[in-house]
């Protein structure tokens, strides 16, 4: 072996191993982090965004994650489509017409619950199965719809999309087939159907059953508005936002975007990973370099008997940093990938490993490494060449 | 004729905490071209400290190295460590080969620092190799050699790149009479062949008795510049 790197990186395989973990573990932290939580988002927004029905109805306020799903009246479906009349239990109310060009709509709950598959979370929906199909294109491909929910034999049955139904697993851990229990609201639910596409949740069930075990009776979480025609869109929009004010009204295809802006948290998050990631990195090569530069003293003192240049010794340990470096993130990627395929394999986490996160994340193990060993180097660099070679 | 290296007046001052401990007291020295020269004295003498300055490898307080017309003592810590990439070849008692690398990948080492290329000259190598009696020892790690291989090994390191100089310290220390024996011999055949400066340090009297001249040094000073018993005479 006549390569001094190669050579030195081998001399010390148990610390070089323990470096290269060090930098693959920066590496596996902003790879699976950043993938799982790009994967997640990303999917709840393509699952959000596949429905037909072109205008969500929402209470006001931010459409985030957070607090009693149910806070919107279901009672603005009926009102959207039909308009408000005065009624002899309230004379007072204001009449409102029937929002031109809506063809149908729909009341939709919508709860997020811990995984069953113990890592993670899923979302709910809570539907109207009646309206809700006039709203979307769901199609079943197994079993049969949802009931309403009033009748006892329809209160705890659940239709899953076809992902949940070949990944997923049932309370006795069998495949999830129609007739098939599983855990919703901590609950024991009946899978009565399997449908396609993903829309929403992977899990549905009869709002009414949701609007019970939250205790938000006649809520929802949004109404999901279908338009005559899509142009009319825009037109319904602004009279929703006319008739009904201090309700949030959005466009279906907006909610990718609204997504990314109701998560900024999360972004918040992944920089910190990314900011752990390379201090990681910088510290296991700070650490491994130094050590070496007091352990190879005489080697540097040998090459600077032998004319080496301060320049030439900073490359040779900036070179060894950056080949620990890059088998660290070529470990690091292994392992990410390897732990993508479990997770998505036993859980319903999706991890998106996206190449300028993998350059990123590469950049960062490399980079860390190059940054952590300039102090060793310098260091090294600028030993007293008699002092190195008498180094015992 | 023009020397290959000059000392003028050359002192070395160390300071020790407070105190100024003198190394180097006005050594003078003249060595011409292709001359072997070994330079004996006490410990404590000096004489490291000499190897060390006219090696470039440390800054005397005063006086003047001269090598090959360049003057050691007017350039930087860079210049310093460039002409000791150009001129100088060291010798040390302890080998310091290293240990990872191979008999072969160590001149390659040396070769790429002189260069700073990775293309070298493998004629060179392998002549210098054979010179020092080690074709067959090229893959060999430095463990996997014996005391008096590594020091040729270490020899033919230091002259691969044909430096004006090679300086030894006392490079035949660590090993035994026969080994000592070879590696002397192969010096003697290096400055006889191919006429190289050799400047050694040593406190073996038949070490010394190889050289063309012997300096004794005393508290810092070139106290005696002799020839030896048997050595032959005329040389410059």
């Amino acid at each position: 072996m006549d390569s001094l790197i190669a050579a030195n990186i081998g001399q010390r395989p148990l610390r070089t191993a323990i470096s290269v973990i060090g930098v693959a573990l920066g590496v596996i932290l902003v790879t699976l982090f950043v993938g799982l939580a790009r994967g997640m988002m990303h999917d709840a927004a393509r699952r959000q965004s596949n429905v037909d029905a072109e205008v969500r109805f929402l209470p006001g306020g931010n459409v985030a994650l957070a607090g009693n799903p149910l806070m919107l009246s279901a009672r603005y479906a009926d009102a959207i489509l039909h308009g408000v009349q005065p009624t002899a239990d309230d004379p007072d109310l204001e009449p409102k017409p029937p929002i031109y060009g809506v063809a149908a709509t729909s009341a939709v709950g919508e709860y997020v619950q811990n995984s069953v598959a113990g890592i993670g979370f899923e979302m709910v929906d809570g539907l109207d199965y009646a309206s809700f199909i006039n709203t979307t294109h769901l199609t079943l491909a197994k079993g049969r719809g949802l009931g309403d929910g009033l009748a006892p034999d329809t209160e705890y049955e659940a239709i899953v999309d076809r992902y949940y139904a070949d990944l997923g697993k049932d309370i006795d851990g069998k495949p999830v087939r129609i007739g098939s229990k599983i855990t919703v609201l901590a609950h024991e639910f009946t899978v009565a159907g399997i449908y396609e596409p993903a829309v929403l949740a992977r899990v549905k069930i009869p709002l009414r059953t949701m609007q019970q075990l939250l205790g938000g009776p006649e809520n929802c979480t949004f109404v999901m508005v279908k338009c005559e025609r899509p142009e009319l869109a825009d037109q319904v929009v602004e009279q929703l936002r006319r008739y009904y004010p201090g309700n949030r009204v959005i466009l279906t295809n907006e909610i990718p975007a609204l997504y990314s802006q109701g998560l900024a948290p999360v972004e918040i998050f992944l920089k910190v990973v990314i900011g752990l990631g390379l201090i990681i990195s910088v510290l296991v090569i700070l650490l491994a370099m130094y050590t070496t530069i007091i352990e190879r003293t005489r080697e540097i003192g040998i090459l600077k008997s032998l004319g080496a240049s301060k320049r030439f010794i900073v490359m040779i340990i900036e070179k060894e940093a950056a080949l620990i470096s890059a088998m660290g993130v070529t470990l690091g990627f292994a392992v990410a990938l390897l732990g993508k395929l479990w997770l998505e394999a036993n859980t319903r986490l999706i991890v998106e490993l996206e190449p300028k996160w993998l350059l990123i994340a590469a950049l960062i193990g490399v980079l860390g490494g190059i940054i952590g060993a300039i102090y060793p180097a310098m260091r090294a660099a600028n030993l007293d060449p008699v002092e190195a070679i008498s180094y015992d | 004729m023009n020397p290959v290296l000059e000392t003028i007046d050359l002192r070395m001052v160390y300071h020790v905490g407070k105190m100024e401990v003198p190394a180097l007291r006005g050594a003078t020295l003249r060595v011409e071209v292709g001359e072997y020269v070994a330079i004996m004295g006490p410990s404590g003498c000096g004489k490291s400290t000499f190897l060390h300055i006219v090696g470039g490898m440390l800054k005397p307080t005063s006086g003047r190295v001269v090598i090959e017309g360049e003057d050691l003592t007017a350039m930087t810590d860079a210049q310093r460590t460039d002409l000791r990439r150009r001129k100088i070849g060291f010798v040390f008692q302890r080998f310091n080969l290293f240990p990872t690398l191979t008999a072969e990948g160590n001149l390659k080492l040396a070769e790429r620092i002189y260069s700073g290329k990775k293309t070298q000259d493998p004629a060179r190598r392998q002549g210098v190799l054979r010179l020092l009696g080690l074709e067959d020892k090229t893959h060999h790690k430095p463990l996997e050699l014996s005391g008096g291989e590594q020091q040729r090994v270490a020899i033919a390191r230091a002259v691969i790149n044909r430096p004006a100089i090679l300086l030894a310290d006392e490079p035949t220390g660590n090993l035994d009479t026969e080994n000592s024996d070879v590696v002397l011999n192969m010096m003697g055949q290096l400055n006889k062949e191919f006429r190289q400066t050799i400047i050694m340090i040593t406190h073996n009297a038949e070490a010394a008795a190889r050289a063309d001249r012997v300096i004794e040094m005393r508290d810092g000073h070139v106290v005696r510049s002799r020839v030896p018993a048997g050595a032959v005479q005329g040389r410059p």
